[in-house]
């Protein structure tokens, strides 16, 4: 027993009274942020502040699903630590594979096979 | 108290609804009891069986390679046999052998370690193992079949891996093969991850356990987070070559380098999930042959953990020669560097751990010696390759070769070796002669040497791999046959090796309990380890648990006492129900894949439509995993008490048990 | 979960049977969450990268994309979460009738989501002439979503195995963690479809 054998703490019965309420409002939080999310893409400002808020709003009803609905919030910190893990590698992972191909370097080549490019022979 | 008795036992009248259950089997001994069965100690044994049948088939496979290799311009394999041999040998070597054979310790031994009667989901365990049986047996099958082994590099680049390039079924093979070894390693990780955190015994805290607990917890957090990589990749390979997607068709715009990608997302951590188990065997046996605790056990544990996050980091340095951009070269050199770091405070440790120490020169710390050794020649020429500009030159050369070889045969599977010797007498009560297994030892270590020393000349010779033979005067015919001799010598260390603990295994002499009077808590246990592994769920007082033990045995004996006290009020011993629902839901995925991969696509004029062979096949498979997952969960996770007799035997009406609800 | 504890008092954050005092499925789910944050990552990524340079000649997402059904089956899928996490909450209370009409909902939902995903498919497939083979879009776009839509039908399938369960009376306030590893697996879809929708549709909007 590594972890002392105390019960969860008390404030988690009282919250479970509430339980319902909880669940719901929050139901209606992310209809309401999916609707902005909608509303924005048609707004008329610059691509990377549009992309900023989207990956924002989406942030924030990811945390609210894993933390209300998936009872993070209530659970002992080590079920967070351990998603945690898995969902930062691969946040990382994706944002290291679009920096890779995003990169000049990955480029594809144009495919007009048709007309070669007029390049030194043998270099192709 | 009532964590120390795990089970759930729920007394008589407040019992729930019975499950739902068609068959209960109970045999101990027999096929069927292997079939059914859930012990973790069984399980480690069929994975060390089956690791070790693999060694011999892999090894047969180098033995071929070498000997085409052995003269210049040989004709003894053709150049497609050869690419089946080097393909299969390396699928073989890392998924057959190196991963089920520390599969076989992390089953076998961890649970001992920590305490526990069991991992945590013991049918789970059972299908882990039936189901990477499937895979291996998916990955051979081409050996037996027309279309012949995969034969595309055991990293299956694309485009060559594309329908284009290998029409024939081989690839479908491999690639479904890999796909179920991937399926075993992260539902049998998973197990390993609840078990060490969720079934220590009392005293066991974190920092207490044995590292090589730490290792196997650190390769299971590798293997589910490594192997969804290669999930995805061999996904999309396999849309690309049944239901003709585009995701490596150059003509439709695909990108194969995005295979390569993918695949050392995966391969890289893959390295890891070799060589960990392989340092905490190491970090077992070290401490143990030198009586003397291990040194700087918080950093060896830590840098344990560093590897294997930036694992992560470094999967491009495969890739150097593909044209990354300078950024990224850059970044990936230097967290390749950088990875060398935490390796190389391990070996400082191990060496911590020898200094002044009383060491005493048994078989199994022969084979840890030379791994450290080794492993080290091996990291060096590893941290040449994180150099970009040296790796351009040394890449896909045997310089490579000779380096991936000394981490995995003088790294991973010396310590396997190692690890066989040191807990032999734990698994089955006998002890291997010193005489033959140092013999074994002297034999794979100069084979070893002479096998992959001379490949680092051949590599900056410029000799490239993968490719079936050479010119006479290339200048690399001398370390070619070496190393072909060297090959050759290897193998019969091996064979040594393998027939004495064969042989110990049924004519060895007896040991008693602990004989190399070890440190860690499975040595309490007497040996061969009985199917209930401890008497009482003992309280772990300090790091070396069994090293405290043995010194405070009053102390001890009154606390087991009260532990089997507590027990027996709680109805006895808890053992899980053996179950045959593992085993036939991987029988189900047998039948699948054989359709998937297997079964030509029929003509369709016979079969017009969607039915035919290849989908009924597949479905029936499905079917047949369906209705034995279902009744897997129906009959849910009871068990029933034993009870035991002075001498640790079970007492006899007890041994088809009671009832009692799982947990 | 040990015997002498009653049962209006069972503690569903703790399991003093465990040394952490997590439920073992608990960990056992959260673990394979994590595994699959790389399964999907990676599966996401693959899109992404494709849709970084896009070969030309082929069909732009938006000529392809009803934005207004994606919505729908977005807020669909959302509803069925909540759903979801009110069973937990039931069935954690011992109040089964609750359970199942939440489950229903939940599987109803779930099947209305599936729904709209088949339409759109065909849809795509039969009016856009966008295919999985004819071109990269049309790859990457059903795998992935095909994908995520397998995973709702395993989650649809575990729920009614999981609801016709109840009725044979051996799911009990005992059992909530079985309810609630489940309840796990059906958000972690959800949450992975909010993910796809902002990376795969709305962005292209931008």
């Amino acid at each position: 027993m590594s972890a002392s054998a105390t019960p969860a703490p008390a404030q988690g019965h009282e919250l479970e009274q509430s339980m319902f309420w909880i669940f719901v409002q929050i139901a209606m939080l992310l209809a309401v942020i999916t609707g902005l999310e909608l509303v924005t893409v048609y707004l008329p400002f610059m691509k990377w502040i549009l992309v900023s808020v989207l990956v924002v709003l989406s942030t924030v009803k990811f945390m609210f699903v894993i933390f209300y609905f998936m009872h993070l919030r209530w659970d002992r910190a080590f079920c967070t630590i351990v998603f945690f893990i898995g969902l930062v590698l691969a946040a990382g992972t994706m944002w290291a594979l679009l920096k890779l191909f995003g990169a000049d370097a990955s480029r594809p080549l144009p495919v007009t096979l048709a007309h070669p490019p007029a390049i030194a022979p043998g270099i192709a | 108290m009532e964590a120390i008795a795990k089970s759930d036992f729920v007394p008589k009248g407040e019992q729930a609804a019975k499950p739902l259950v068609l068959w209960r089997p109970m045999a101990k001994a027999g096929v069927l009891s292997w079939l059914t069965t859930v012990d973790h100690k069984r399980i480690g044994f069929l994975y060390g069986i089956s690791g070790l049948f693999f060694l011999l088939v892999g090894g047969v496979e180098a033995l071929l390679i070498r000997v085409q290799l052995a003269v210049p311009n040989n004709t003894f394999l053709t150049s497609a046999q050869y690419s089946e041999m080097f393909t299969m040998h390396g699928t073989t070597m890392i998924f057959l052998v190196v991963m089920p054979i520390g599969a076989a310790f992390f089953n076998f031994v961890m649970p001992l370690q920590i305490g526990a009667r069991d991992v945590a989901f013991p049918r789970l365990n059972a299908f882990s193992f039936w189901t990477f049986l499937v895979g291996a047996i998916i990955v051979n099958l081409g050996w037996f079949m027309k279309a012949g082994a995969p034969d595309a590099g055991w990293v299956g680049y694309t485009p060559l891996t594309t329908r284009t390039f290998t029409p024939t079924h081989a690839i479908d093979m491999w690639v479904m093969g890999l796909q179920l070894l991937g399926v075993a390693s992260i539902a049998a990780a998973l197990n390993f991850i609840v078990t060490i955190i969720n079934l220590r015994a009392p005293g066991m805290t974190m920092m207490r356990l044995p590292v090589f607990t730490w290792m196997t917890l650190f390769t299971s957090f590798l293997i589910i987070l490594s192997f969804p990589a290669i999930t995805i990749a061999l996904i999309e390979l396999m849309m690309d070559r049944l239901f003709g997607t585009n995701f490596f068709e150059v003509s439709n715009g695909g990108l194969p380098i995005l295979w390569q990608h993918l695949f050392w997302i995966f391969g890289h951590p893959e390295v890891y999930i070799l060589i960990l188990p392989a340092m905490g065997i190491i970090s077992e046996i070290l401490p143990t042959f030198s009586r003397k605790p291990l040194f700087g056990y918080p950093i060896v544990v830590f840098s344990g953990a560093s590897i294997g996050l930036l694992g992560f980091g470094v999967w491009s340095h495969h890739m150097f020669t593909s044209g990354l951009g300078t950024v990224a070269t850059a970044a990936f050199a230097l967290m390749t560097m950088a990875i060398a770091v935490p390796t190389g405070v391990k070996i400082f440790n191990w060496i911590g751990t020898l200094w002044g120490g009383h060491l005493s020169m048994r078989t199994p710390m022969m084979f840890a010696l030379g791994f450290l050794w080794m492993f080290m020649i091996g990291g060096f020429s590893g941290v040449m390759h994180a150099a970009a500009p040296a790796d351009l030159q040394q890449h896909g050369s045997y310089f490579i070769v000779a380096h991936f070889h000394y981490v995995l045969i003088g790294g991973s599977l010396f310590a396997l070796l190692a690890g066989i010797q040191y807990w032999f007498p734990l698994m089955f009560g006998r002890r291997v002669s010193e005489f033959w297994g140092k013999m074994s030892f002297w034999l794979v270590f100069i084979g070893f040497n002479a096998t992959f020393f001379p490949m680092h000349f051949l590599g900056l010779e410029g000799m490239p791999r993968r490719t079936y033979t050479y010119d006479g005067n290339m200048g690399w015919n001398l370390g070619n046959l070496i190393s072909s001799v060297g090959a050759f010598i290897l193998a019969a260390g091996v064979g040594v090796y393998l027939v004495t603990i064969v042989y110990t295994y049924f004519r060895g002499a007896r040991t008693t309990r602990d004989p190399w009077d070890a440190r860690t808590l499975e040595w309490s246990l007497q040996n061969p380890v009985p199917e209930y592994n401890f008497r009482a769920i003992p309280t772990v007082h300090a790091r070396d648990g069994w090293w405290y033990e043995k010194r405070h045995s009053a102390e001890i004996e009154r606390e087991a006492g009260e532990h089997a006290k507590a027990e027996d009020a709680h109805g006895g011993i808890h053992m899980p129900f053996q179950s045959i629902y593992p085993f036939l839901a991987s029988v189900g995925i047998l039948v699948g894949a054989i359709g998937t991969a297997v079964v030509d696509r029929a003509d369709p004029a016979l079969y017009p439509g969607f039915w035919g062979p290849k989908i009924a096949v597949t479905l029936a498979g499905g079917a047949i995993m369906f209705v034995s997952v279902v009744l897997w969960s129906l009959e849910g996770c009871e068990g029933y008490h034993i009870h035991l007799n002075d001498d640790g035997s079970v007492k006899g009406d007890d041994a088809r048990g009671g009832y009692a609800a799982g947990h | 979960m040990s015997s002498d504890a009653p049962a209006a008092t069972i503690d569903h954050h703790f399991d003093p049977t465990t040394s952490t005092g997590i439920p073992n499925k608990k960990i056992l789910m959260w673990a394979f969450l994590a595994s699959d944050c790389m399964f999907f990552g990676c599966l996401i990524s693959t899109h992404l990268i494709y849709r970084l340079h896009p070969p030309p000649g082929t069909l732009a997402p938006r000529q392809v994309f009803s934005i207004e059904l994606t919505s729908f089956s977005t807020f669909i899928l959302l509803m069925s979460s909540l759903m979801m996490a009110l069973a937990v909450n039931a069935i954690q209370k011992g109040n089964l009738k609750s359970m199942r009409w939440s489950l229903l909902t939940t599987i109803f939902f779930g099947c209305i989501f599936l729904g709209c995903q088949v339409y759109e498919f065909r849809n795509f497939v039969f009016e856009k002439h966008l295919t999985i083979t004819n071109s990269i879009l049309g790859s990457t776009f059903f795998t992935l979503t095909g994908t995520h839509g397998l995973h709702v039908l395993v989650g649809v399938i575990w729920l009614t195995g999981m609801l016709l369960y109840s009725f044979t009376g051996r799911l009990t306030e005992r059992q909530a963690i079985d309810v609630e590893s489940m309840g796990l697996y059906w958000h972690f879809v959800d949450i992975v479809w909010i993910v796809i929708f902002t990376a795969v549709y709305l962005l292209e909007y931008i």
